[in-house]
């Protein structure tokens, strides 16, 4: 029974969370869904780098620099190709059918910037049909580009543990942040790169219409992205995949004398979690509006991992749920109090708290604070299993020497 | 028939030859004690011949297939095992799961169902079946070296080399140890046995190699190796340094 409790509370909390935008009714109504959609965008994060730092001992510091190359490709996906009915003649372009596919020039910063496209608009009077390809092309690419890096770096770390690991990723990932940040003709650097919502013309679900800025189809855009990403690694996990990406981060030299083909291994899971962490950054950008370099700054790095770590590294379900109770922890830490004349400004102090509790979980409880939990249910009777059979085994042990 | 050539591997590390043009044959199921003094090259060979690290010169051949450019586990599917001096057990993953990773490494297709009769079996024969579902490393030192002799097992190559099997090792495993080397080599496979505990080379071996600062100096049988001055040299340096303690270092035959 008692090895069921986490499937049982992570049934009813899957329920929970599936009914919770449909039954929640109170005014801050679009403040908590904010809070939940930003909370799965973590928990795929910390899931994801619970993946590739818990199960495979990938202690990669790039992991948000892949959630960005997510976000970036759709955005400038969705800011740069366009599909017409006529050539621009302005633009570069590329005859697909009967229609164009157009690239635009650079942007740049300009608050009003007047683009080839513009350009050929003017010419044609509104004459020629002008549409976006649907921005979810460019979540799709932002996937692929994702895996794509996660690729290369997989390959290119492949001789690399630990701390060396450590700073190469942290180091490609400060690269991105800096070219980003350079190439603001391209990407706008600090001005911010403009997505359109996921669902820019609204959308009607069961008849009921929501228009662009409501929370709720997000929400369950997110959770769904959520859920199958923890589908897929839960899957994964319990496959020969999981059983060698474990024996990869228990010791390398000993499983590829076990005939574990180890940079396989290696590179596939960082494809995977690269692919995961790109997702959410493309679609959390999408939900956001506007992506600037600092989604990939240090800090939001630091985050993710102390989220893992406190709810558990070597649990992709721990992990995700420590992430969640963490950011919501840490946004409810936002109200400040008074004691007496001293007045507590919690918006500075809280990150104080929050590395506080880092700090005393890596010293005090290493495994986090959700995983021992969930593996006590799910260990419980084996060491008693243990003792019988030892007992067993001495008293058939006995029994054979008396025969004698 | 097991074929493994050894044709004149060196290995060098910057200026230090560690292995100075080694070469050897092991043919169907021999049970081959490898000794040397500390430094002789004993583990780098091992190395070399599991494919952790690139010779310099030479080559090796498994059963007529060239292996020395081979990456470890693409050894290993050849049919070449090891373990280590230093035991290396997946610590915190359970002793069934330790198991299933050669097994599964070995066979596409199949899942950890398949092989867990086969790994009870083996759990059975090495005593430590009631610890299955506990992790690595709730295990013992000698327990966990139990456990990568399972692995072994599971893996089930031609030729297997036990880096130090006995080290730190109570009776009781140490009894263990040598019906799992009897099972193994009854089963037509061939072993190559790194120890410094004389009396078990000696007890098991049928053929000795004795490697002293990357040089093969011997290969033959115990009688005539332990005879063989350069051996005795090598164990007990000069014929002026050693008045009075003969050959009894390197063990007597059949004294184990």
């Amino acid at each position: 029974m008692r090895r069921q409790i986490p499937a049982i509370a992570g049934s009813l909390a899957l329920g929970f969370l599936a009914a919770f935008p449909l039954v929640y009714g109170a005014a801050d109504y679009d403040y908590i869904m904010h809070l939940w959609i930003t909370a799965f965008f973590y928990a795929i994060l910390a899931s994801s780098w619970a993946l590739l730092a818990g199960y495979a001992g990938q202690f990669s510091f790039g992991h948000m620099a892949f959630m960005a190359l997510g976000a970036y490709t759709t955005g400038l996906f969705n800011n740069y190709f366009y599909l017409t009915s006529a050539a621009t003649g302005t633009c570069f372009e590329i005859p697909f059918g009967s229609w164009y596919f157009v690239v635009l020039d650079p942007i740049g910063i300009s608050a009003t910037p007047f683009s080839c496209l513009d350009a050929a608009r003017e010419a044609w009077a509104g004459n020629v049909v002008v549409k976006k390809p649907s921005l979810w092309f460019g979540i799709l690419f932002g996937i692929l580009v994702g895996g794509l890096f996660g690729w290369l770096i997989g390959r290119l770390v492949l001789r690399l543990r630990a701390a060396y690991l450590a700073l190469f990723t942290l180091g490609f990932s400060e690269i991105l942040r800096s070219v980003l940040s350079a190439e603001l003709n391209i990407t706008r650097g600090q001005a911010g790169l403009e997505l359109d919502p996921l669902f820019p013309n609204g959308i009607t679900i069961f008849g009921a219409v929501f228009d662009a800025t409501d929370k709720l189809p997000t929400y369950y855009v997110m959770f769904a992205l959520f859920l199958a990403c923890i589908a897929i690694m839960l899957a994964l996990e319990r496959s020969r995949f999981g059983l060698f990406v474990r024996s990869l981060r228990e010791d390398e030299d000993a499983a590829a004398a076990l005939g574990v083909h180890t940079v396989r291994y290696k590179v596939l899971v960082f494809v995977v979690t690269s692919m995961i962490a790109a997702a959410a950054g493309a679609v959390q950008a999408h939900y956001i509006g506007i992506i600037t370099p600092n989604i990939l700054i240090i800090l939001q790095m630091a985050l993710v991992v102390a989220m893992a770590v406190v709810g558990g590294l070597e649990s992709i379900i721990a992990a995700a749920v420590g992430a969640m109770v963490l950011y919501f922890l840490l946004e409810f830490l936002r109200n400040s109090f008074t004691i007496g004349d001293v007045t507590v400004d919690m918006t500075t102090w809280r990150l104080v708290f929050f590395g506080a509790l880092v700090m005393l979980t890596l010293r005090f409880q290493r495994n986090g604070l959700l995983y021992p939990l969930i593996e006590s249910c799910t260990r419980s009777g084996v060491a008693e299993e243990t003792v019988a059979k030892r007992v067993a085994g001495a008293s058939a042990s006995e029994d054979a020497e008396a025969a004698k | 028939m097991i074929d493994l050539k050894v044709n004149a591997v060196q290995k060098s590390f910057g200026g230090l030859h560690v292995l100075k043009g080694v070469t050897f044959q092991v043919q169907g199921a021999e049970l081959i004690g490898l000794i040397g003094p500390n430094g002789a090259g004993k583990t780098t060979l091992t190395n070399v011949l599991d494919g952790a690290i690139k010779p310099s010169s030479g080559t090796v051949y498994l059963n007529n297939a060239r292996i020395d450019h081979l990456p470890p586990y693409q050894v290993a599917q050849a049919g070449l095992g090891r373990t280590f001096q230093v035991t290396r057990a997946f610590r915190r993953m359970t002793v069934l799961e330790n198991l299933y990773v050669p097994a599964l490494a070995m066979s596409a297709g199949k899942s950890q169902k398949d092989f867990q009769a086969q790994a009870m079996e083996i759990l059975e024969f090495l005593t430590i079946d009631h610890l299955r579902n506990e992790y690595g490393r709730a295990l013992s030192g000698g327990q966990q070296k139990l456990l990568e002799l399972g692995r072994l097992l599971m893996l089930d190559p031609d030729i297997i080399i036990l880096d130090e099997p006995f080290a730190g090792v109570h009776p009781k495993l140490m009894e263990i140890i040598y019906r799992y080397i009897h099972r193994v080599n009854d089963a037509g496979k061939a072993i190559i046995l790194i120890s410094h505990q004389m009396e078990s080379i000696f007890t098991l071996c049928r053929r000795l190699l004795v490697l002293n600062y990357g040089d093969l100096i011997a290969d033959g049988d115990p009688e005539t190796v332990k005879n063989d001055p350069a051996v005795i040299e090598a164990y007990l340096g000069e014929e002026d340094d050693r008045s009075g303690i003969g050959s009894a270092q390197l063990g007597a035959p059949g004294n184990a």
